[in-house]
């Protein structure tokens, strides 16, 4: 069989998995709004600061609640795999003819257009709380496509961890990497208004290249710099997650 | 059994060896099974069936030895040995949050089999297994029974050439136990090649035309079922006594008639068996002398050796010897806690 065919089973297996039941996906969405709704709230009068240049702190942080809609929906694909390891399912998928690279990019697919789907949500919630993207539906679609690979690639950590552990709470822990790279970004102010140690960790952390590179399509425009910055970024770690993903799988079988 | 280097074997397992830390699960075991047998592997908690049966499948590496199942080495050829065996393993795995059908017909596409093939086979596979009615509901409302029996179905969609059965009808009620032994009968006149573990013996002796046993990694005997049930020294006598006899004065009567050589096994209940070659001549004396002695048995009845009898001489005793030491701990400490696989 064709490696086209036999991913697109495991596909359209892996994505039905990560939306049934389907209110399992409400967490995943209800939290983006819900910072979203509480940061723009707690923070209306930010604008007054010096040096804030965004008209409101809801389209400042939009693009964080993008981003975390994406994290969330990608963290759950090492969840998914181990909950397969564990009761064996993943044994069954390994004895047949298939070739194993399917299943993981089976499942990094499944990732991926489950990111847009949820990305594609908290923009539509966004929109109707008063937020806009200015580099309109070019710019929409854009998000999306970072989005998805930056969900596949996130998703990477979980799988490894998943591979390399076969235990669930440790998979589920993988949950807690989601605030030093969320929140050690540019999330809360802009970088010029950062200093110190903490301004070098955002500059090292990857995730704020991919956080200002939504900012840039919601907020400030085309800005071609920020935007390849962005996929680049998202690019490195998918390199390094994916690795990581291929090697565990390779010693999977001890 | 075939021997290794027969020339018909479908499985060729030479020195097999698979340790786990400094444990070893399967000690240089060497088999052959020739295409088309039915192939029972038989043997304690412990013993190295599954692991057995995780290497020949390609799912676990192991640490020397050779095997080769339809003519291909498992390591330089997994693909061809995939293709040509489906394996049906202890643990029920299936997607819960997917229909029977979904479930089949996922196998099936991936086997190579188009979606509308798969779709007919899975209707079909769910008639025989009992499933019809139910295949289209979601796999976490099935009983165990159900999960078992649509599990079975799942390693029949492609129509293997070698099947591995992990004690396939555990959990299932006698008639879908009936049900699938009929069902693997026929596959197997069919030509298809089974390796069935148990724990059922009397589904083994109604099923396999070849046994070996295992214990401790080891093989300690092979053959077909006849052959083991005569190598255990004729037909079981067994004895039952009024609770007022002193057993130890029968045993002394039994004793002496068959000699220090042969093993009189002492039951809870006032009761003695021993197994001896020729028991239509030897019960007429041993009434007589028991009646001799005052120990007038209150029942007797003898019974040609099960295979049951034939297990717990082989391997009974030393299983409930040593169960402690058939824990293996891993190192790993997530494996440690039961949640491992492989
Ligand atoms: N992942 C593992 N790590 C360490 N030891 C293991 C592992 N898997 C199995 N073992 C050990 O290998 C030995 C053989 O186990 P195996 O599962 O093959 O037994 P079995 O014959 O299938 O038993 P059962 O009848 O209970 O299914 C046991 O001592 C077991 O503790
Ligand atoms: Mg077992």
């Amino acid at each position: 069989m064709t490696l086209v065919r036999e991913t697109y089973y495991l596909f359209v297996r892996g994505l039905k998995q990560s939306l049934r039941p389907w209110p399992s996906i409400i967490p995943s969405l209800f939290l983006p709004v819900f910072f979203l709704l509480v940061f723009s709230a707690a923070f209306a009068n930010i604008r007054e600061l010096p040096g804030f240049t965004a008209e409101n702190y809801l389209v400042f942080y939009a693009p964080v609640a993008i981003l975390q809609a994406i994290f969330f929906s990608s963290g759950d694909a090492g969840i998914d795999m181990v909950v397969d390891i564990t009761s064996g399912y993943f044994d069954k998928m390994r004895i047949a003819p298939i070739r194993h690279i399917s299943l993981l990019i089976g499942k990094l697919l499944a990732v991926g257009l489950r990111s847009i789907v949820q990305a594609g949500i908290v923009i539509a919630f966004i929109l109707l709380l008063g937020g806009k993207i200015v580099t309109g539906v070019g710019g929409f679609l854009v998000i999306l496509l970072l989005g998805a690979l930056f969900g596949m690639a996130w998703s990477g950590v979980g799988i490894t961890i998943a591979l390399l552990t076969k235990n669930q709470r440790a998979t589920q822990s993988a949950f807690i990497l989601f605030f030093p790279f969320t929140y050690i970004t540019t999330a809360q102010l802009p970088l010029h208004l950062l200093t110190g140690w903490y301004k070098t960790a955002v500059l090292l952390n990857p995730v704020t290249y991919i956080l200002e590179a939504f900012r840039a399509l919601t907020t400030t425009g085309w800005d071609g710099t920020a935007i390849a910055t962005g996929f680049l970024a998202a690019a490195c770690v998918a390199v390094v997650t994916l690795t990581a993903a291929l090697v565990s799988f390779r010693r999977f079988a001890r | 059994m075939a021997t290794p280097t027969d020339q018909t074997s479908i499985i060729e397992v030479r020195n097999l060896v698979k340790r786990y830390g400094d444990a070893t699960a399967v000690d240089d075991i060497s088999f052959a099974v020739a295409e088309g047998d039915f192939f029972g592997f038989l043997g304690p908690n412990g013993a190295g069936k599954t692991t057995t049966m995780r290497i020949l499948s390609t799912l676990l590496k192991k640490t020397s030895g050779t095997v080769r199942v339809a003519g291909h080495d498992v390591d330089a050829d997994p693909d061809a040995v995939r293709r040509s065996i489906g394996f049906a393993m202890q643990e029920i795995s299936l997607d819960n949050l997917a229909s029977g059908y979904e479930n089949l017909q996922l196998l099936g596409v991936l086997y190579g089999l188009t979606p509308r093939e798969a779709r007919t086979r899975a209707e079909e596979l769910a008639q025989v297994v009992g499933l019809a009615k139910v295949a289209d509901r979601w796999v976490n409302t099935y009983s165990g029974g159900m999960r078992r029996r649509l599990d079975l179905a799942g390693v029949l969609m492609h129509r293997p050439r070698v099947l591995f059965l992990d004690e396939p009808t555990q959990g299932l009620d006698p008639q879908a136990r009936r049900i699938i032994y009929d069902y693997l009968r026929r596959l197997n006149a069919d030509g298809t090649t089974i390796f069935l573990t148990t724990h059922y013996m009397d589904e083994a002796d109604a099923l396999c035309r070849e046994l070996a046993f295992i214990d401790k990694g080891k093989i300690v005997q092979a053959g077909t079922p006849a052959q083991l049930k005569a190598g255990m020294g004729g037909d079981v006598i067994a004895l039952k006594f009024r609770p007022d006899v002193v057993l130890e004065q029968a045993e002394r009567v039994v004793r002496s008639l068959v000699g220090d050589k042969t093993d009189i096994t002492r039951g809870g209940d006032q009761q003695i068996s021993v197994a001896v070659k020729g028991a239509d001549q030897f019960v007429p004396r041993l009434i007589e002398q028991l009646d001799k002695a005052g120990t007038p048995p209150l029942s007797l009845s003898v019974a040609q050796p099960s295979l049951e009898d034939v297990f717990v001489k082989l391997v009974g005793r030393s299983f409930l010897e040593d169960d402690e030491s058939q824990l293996v701990h891993g190192r790993d400490p997530f494996v440690a806690g039961g949640e491992g696989q492989s």
